[in-house]
């Protein structure tokens, strides 16, 4: 028998991308980072984006997402403002073509993410009010466009951004830089209306565990004593840690089981609850559960009180089935090691409950209290009607 | 203001290369995490499937499994990925090369290794070891693993024992919980295990594939740990972290070929080499490898169920263009383009790919469906799992069964439970395959001939068609329909026992029932050296035992070998038939006394017969000396005889004799003699042997002669 020499071919990544990279990396390593060269740069804000995505897919094994999505927010605009400051584009239609693109791929890796989107709206609607002031008209930041104007525009008016202003950049930066202060202070000044909706003595009831919802329980706890019910959010359980959470700060808590909610409203105030997103049409996609909660309110008559920052605001309706819902690992439902009952039963474990406007009383967001009948207004406000579809 | 820490991420993540010098300094730790990828199963259990794709390319809910793989390393923390192919590795280098793992951003660089001398696990891991291609602890998979777990924990562990014990931990292997019976488990795949319960240590390993019986050496026991825990319920994930130690033993010990055999070998040889294995159960992680068709179908289920959370369909992990699908409510999943008839149904856990046209009134549940198939009216799909481009006519009924790549189905045809359709076959009308039918386009016989250009593997499609022309007229109408095309594929017998220890069937359902499962009797073998054997192998493997000596003395006789090598034979037939020691003693007794009745009938008088058999005990005296050598040992030796004797009352005077030459060509001593004569016999028969005059002529000239040797001294 002969034996042909071993014959192994090790490969690595192709293509000059790579040797540039390796070269430039080499280069950053010996020189000063100030004079990256624009290959290098161009790699780097790939990776970025790449492992943003990858972090955005993999996020969320169990309920919602484990960071809060203050922090999405937060990491999305970072890395718009990078890619602003980083991509080749010579006018504000390359940009947001850019900006588009790089969207369309970071919704598709987590649609249940929501803020993500919402981010990327934001954004483009910063670069069209920039271009609009640098080409010194005030035509873009007039909020209702008449009908007339809709209807004989015609097509995009994209070719309006084709126009080339060498501080657009600069500007467009500082303005992503006023939205990010903005979201830092988002869960603060949610907090600090805490003490116009609680009262001393209430019985407030909440659901799982909202971030903003613990902020905003805590403020009011500083100066007033009431009493909270939290219902536990089966099968994650994220009350019990909201319990926890709370009880540090003095607050007199009781954790209950879900199928308790009902029974348990009549003695309730307030209901107070966070949620996933807020819909165009006023309604909440939120936590598993709420639903019920927000039928059990209503037939008490008890208010039902939602504390969302803005940037859960999305331009989405809940038609939209193809995205809407989120399920999960039956794990928690029916544990994998059941055994052979699993053959023979299907396990589902959804995320989110879709809450109809009607049943929610009230919205307190970072710029005030709202009803859900003015959602489309805020709409509007935040978004360009052209950006609905990235 | 989230600068710095960005920068950090990518230095870290994906500089393997360049940094190392600069890493080598720092703590170990901080090395980038490295997998080696085993992208061949060595074995031909997918056969004919796997003989026109590699098994790693195989699609498991429309995504190839070593995208399941490669996205599992990556989401646990993988930097540098080697994937190792062997069979049809040209496909498995194109494949990753248009894929996301190998662009430039890619998180976990991906080089791929390829040769066509890999013949097994053991290969793979002596030439990493040879290229000395990892640097620290390392995780090995198979290109067909599909999980979700997070080995960080593991790992983290892992390098705690290490730290704390030198380099003694070589190996963690991952496990998940799943009781027997569970649907993830298939049989084939059985392990037991004993552990220490407090450090997790292995301590045995066993794979329980049709054993009805396990022994445990005692010495597990004895291993100074108050909690010990011998487990059934462990599903193998074949995840497991290893330390660059392991490379360096397969090495050493170059008749490793699998990891079963590096995993035993390193426990029977614990104590010589100090090298300990652990083990990590994950409770809420899921992992599980695709052996087989059975457990294709499991984890395909399992993947449209989404028990493999993050990694869902709808999450088009491997980021491939247009796959983009959408999951609604019962699981059923849609590409872009499907197009559903009027009146037909998914009812649940369905998976359909882009392009595909279902006609009306099919009802269809717990099926995957690749892309740009056509399926017709009528159709009832139940645990089907039907590839790309294929073609289904009206009235068809599938149950659970594999259709692949480009089969054409036609009218009115029922697949019934485990049918596989391989590639390119054509089927029908109006036929019923039974169940577990294989059809392939692949004549069973040219097995040979496929063997020489399996490597070729370019060519093969052009290669295959050619076949097709030459031998199209010889299609059996009856296997494959009457305008069919395939051959029917019967499940290959070959050689190849000490490749791979599965059994051959693709479907993994029936079990190899061969009695001599390496297993079996590997352990036993361990028993004997115990010198303990509590239960004796079953009834039949001690008759042909004895049937073997008997030959073989029979041999040794009208032959004239030497002694010697009658013990090298019965050695071996022990062996062979797993019998212990005492037995095989007890059976050469009864052998060598009842051989004058084998060679001159049962009706020989006792003087004949003793005459017969004296010259015997006298020729094979060495033999049976080398049998008898603890006092025990003559005293079963004698209880033996007895059992002989007391079957043939008439021949009770010879018993005397034999005892006599036995005791004077000094097989036996004087003192076992007396110790069995006084022994309390527990039946009536045998104590009347026992006052036999001639027996107790005998023991008196026995303690005679005991006395005046006393005396002489």
């Amino acid at each position: 028998e002969i034996h042909e020499p071993e014959e192994v071919s090790v490969w690595f990544r192709e293509g000059s991308s790579c040797c540039q990279e390796t070269l430039a990396r080499n280069q950053r390593f010996t020189e000063t980072p100030v004079n990256m060269p624009g290959a290098d740069k161009e790699t780097d804000l790939s990776e970025r984006i790449e492992s943003f995505l990858s972090e955005l897919k993999r996020c969320g094994s169990g309920a919602g997402s484990l960071r809060g999505s203050a922090e999405t927010a937060r990491e999305t605009t970072a890395l718009l403002r990078r890619i602003t400051a980083q991509a080749r584009w010579g006018n504000a239609g390359e940009l947001m073509e850019i900006i588009r693109k790089e969207g369309r791929r970071m919704t598709a890796a987590q649609p249940s993410e929501t803020t993500v989107g919402n981010m990327i709206r934001r954004v483009l609607k910063i670069i069209r009010e920039e271009y609009a002031r640098s080409r010194g008209s005030s035509e873009e930041t007039d909020q209702q466009e008449s009908l007339h104007k809709l209807l004989t525009s015609g097509g995009s008016s994209e070719d309006n951004f084709r126009q080339h202003f060498t501080h657009l950049k600069a500007n467009v930066i500082e303005a992503i830089n006023e939205l990010l202060t903005e979201l830092e202070g988002t869960t603060d000044n949610i907090s600090m209306q805490a003490l116009e909706h609680i009262h001393s003595n209430e019985v407030i009831m909440t659901i799982g565990r909202s971030r903003t919802v613990e902020a905003f329980l805590k403020d009011a706890a500083r100066k007033r004593k009431f009493h909270v019910i939290v219902a536990e959010c089966a099968p994650f359980c994220q009350g019990h840690e909201m319990a926890t959470s709370l009880c540090k700060e003095d607050i007199e808590t009781t954790v209950i089981p879900d199928a308790a909610i009902f029974a348990v409203m009549s003695r309730v105030n307030k209901v107070i609850i966070g949620t996933q997103t807020v819909l165009a049409n006023g309604g909440l996609r939120a936590v598993n559960g709420t639903h019920t909660l927000a039928l059990a309110a209503k037939h008490h008559s008890t208010p039902l009180i939602v504390c969302a920052p803005m940037f859960k605001l999305s331009p989405q309706f809940p038609n939209e089935e193809d995205t809407f819902h989120k399920f999960v690992s039956p794990h928690e439902v029916l544990p994998f090691t059941e055994g052979e009952i699993l053959s023979k039963v299907n396990a589902h474990c959804p995320v989110f409950d879709y809450v109809p406007p009607e049943l929610i009383t009230l919205f307190i967001s970072n710029i005030g209290g709202n009803a859900p009948s003015y959602i489309y207004r805020l709409m509007s406000e935040l978004y360009h009607p052209e950006d609905h579809e990235l | 203001a989230d600068d710095s820490p960005h920068s950090i991420t990518v230095v870290g993540g994906k500089s393997g290369k360049q940094s190392r010098p600069r890493k080598a300094e720092k703590d170990e730790e901080e090395q980038p995490l490295q997998a080696v990828l085993v992208a061949d199963s060595f074995n031909r259990r997918f056969f004919p499937i796997s003989k026109d794709q590699p098994r790693a390319l195989l699609p498991l809910a429309n995504v190839s499994m070593i995208d399941y793989t490669l996205e599992f390393l990556t989401s646990t923390g993988v930097q540098e990925t080697f994937v190792f192919c062997c069979w049809m590795s040209s496909k498995i280098k194109e494949h990753l090369q248009k894929s996301k793992w190998c662009r430039p951003t890619s998180p976990n660089v991906v080089h791929v290794i390829t040769s066509d001398l890999y013949r097994s696990l053991g290969d793979v891991l002596r030439d990493v070891d040879a290229k000395a291609l990892v640097r620290s602890d390392f995780l090995l998979v198979y290109g067909d693993v599909v999980s979700n777990i997070d080995v960080s924990q593991a790992l983290q562990e892992h390098k705690q024992r290490r730290k704390m014990e030198k380099n003694v931990s070589v190996m963690t292997m991952i496990f998940k919980e799943s009781p027997p019976g569970h649907k993830t488990r298939c049989e084939d795949d059985d392990i037991i295990v004993a552990m220490d319960g407090k450090s997790k240590r292995i301590l045995h390993y066993q794979r329980a594939q049709a054993l009805k019986k396990l022994h445990f050496p005692m010495n597990i026991f004895h291993s100074g740990s108050d909690e010990f825990e011998i487990r059934f319920d462990l599903l193998d994930c074949h995840i497991s972290i290893c330390s660059p130690q392991v490379a360096e033993l397969f090495t050493d010990n170059f008749d490793y070929q699998t990891k079963n055999d590096f995993v035993r070998g390193l426990l029977v040889n614990e104590e010589i080499l100090g090298n300990q294995i652990h083990m990590h159960v994950t409770k809420d992680g899921y992992g599980a490898r695709v052996s087989n068709l059975l457990m294709y179908d499991t984890v395909s289920s399992d993947t449209i169920r989404r028990w493999i959370y993050p990694i869902t369909p709808e999450a088009n992990f491997a980021d491939q263009e247009g796959q983009s699908c959408t999951h609604s409510r019962h699981n059923v999943y849609r590409e872009p383009g499907v197009s559903l008839g009027h009146g037909s149904q998914m009812e649940e856990n369905v998976l359909i790919g882009r392009n595909t046209v279902i006609g009306a009134n099919c009802t269809i549940s717990n099926t995957v469906i690749g892309a740009n198939c056509v399926i017709g009216d009528n159709v009832t799909l139940d645990r089907a799992y039907i590839w790309n481009r294929v073609h289904i006519a009206n009235d068809v009924k599938v149950k659970q069964s594999v259709i692949c790549d480009n089969v054409e189905v036609k009218h009115g045809v029922v697949l019934n439970e485990q049918c596989v359709l391989a590639y390119n076959v054509v089927v029908g009308p109006d036929i019923t395959l039974q169940e577990g039918t294989v059809l392939s386009m692949h004549h069973p016989d040219e097995e040979d001939d496929e063997d020489e250009d399996e490597f070729l593997s370019d060519d093969d499609v052009g290669y295959s068609k050619d076949k097709t022309k030459q031998k199209g007229s010889l299609f059996n109408p009856a296997e494959v329909g009457s305008e069919g095309k395939g051959y029917r594929w019967k499940s290959s017998s070959l050689d190849d026992t000490e490749e791979d220890e599965l059994a051959e069937c693709i479907w993994g359902l029936a079990l190899n029932p061969d009695p001599e499962s390496d297993s079996e009797s590997e352990v036993s073998e361990g028993s004997h050296d115990l010198g303990s054997h509590p239960a004796s192998p079953e009834l039949d493997d001690v008759k042909v035992f004895q049937n073997e000596v008997h030959g073989t003395l029979q041999r040794g006789l009208d032959e004239n070998i030497s002694c010697d090598n009658l013990v090298l034979e019965i050695n071996s037939l022990k062996y062979a038939y797993n019998i212990s020691l005492k037995e095989v003693m007890q059976i050469l007794i009864r052998v060598v006394l009842e051989f004058p009745f084998q060679q001159q009938g049962a009706q020989i008088s006792t003087a004949q017969y003793s005459s017969h058999l004296l010259p015997l005990l006298k020729k094979w005296a060495p033999v049976f000396k080398n049998y008898v050598k603890r006092p025990q040992d003559q005293m079963d030796c004698l209880a033996s005889m007895e059992e002989v004797f007391l079957e043939r009352e008439t021949h009770w005077a010879a018993l005397v004799k034999v005892l006599m030459s036995v005791y004077q060509l000094e097989i036996l001593e004087e003192e076992g003699i007396m110790r069995w004569f006084k022994q309390s016999s527990t039946t009536g028969k045998s104590q009347q042997l026992r006052r036999n005059q001639g027996l107790l002529k005998f023991i008196q000239w026995l303690e005679e002669a005991e006395e005046s040797s006393e005396g002489d001294e």
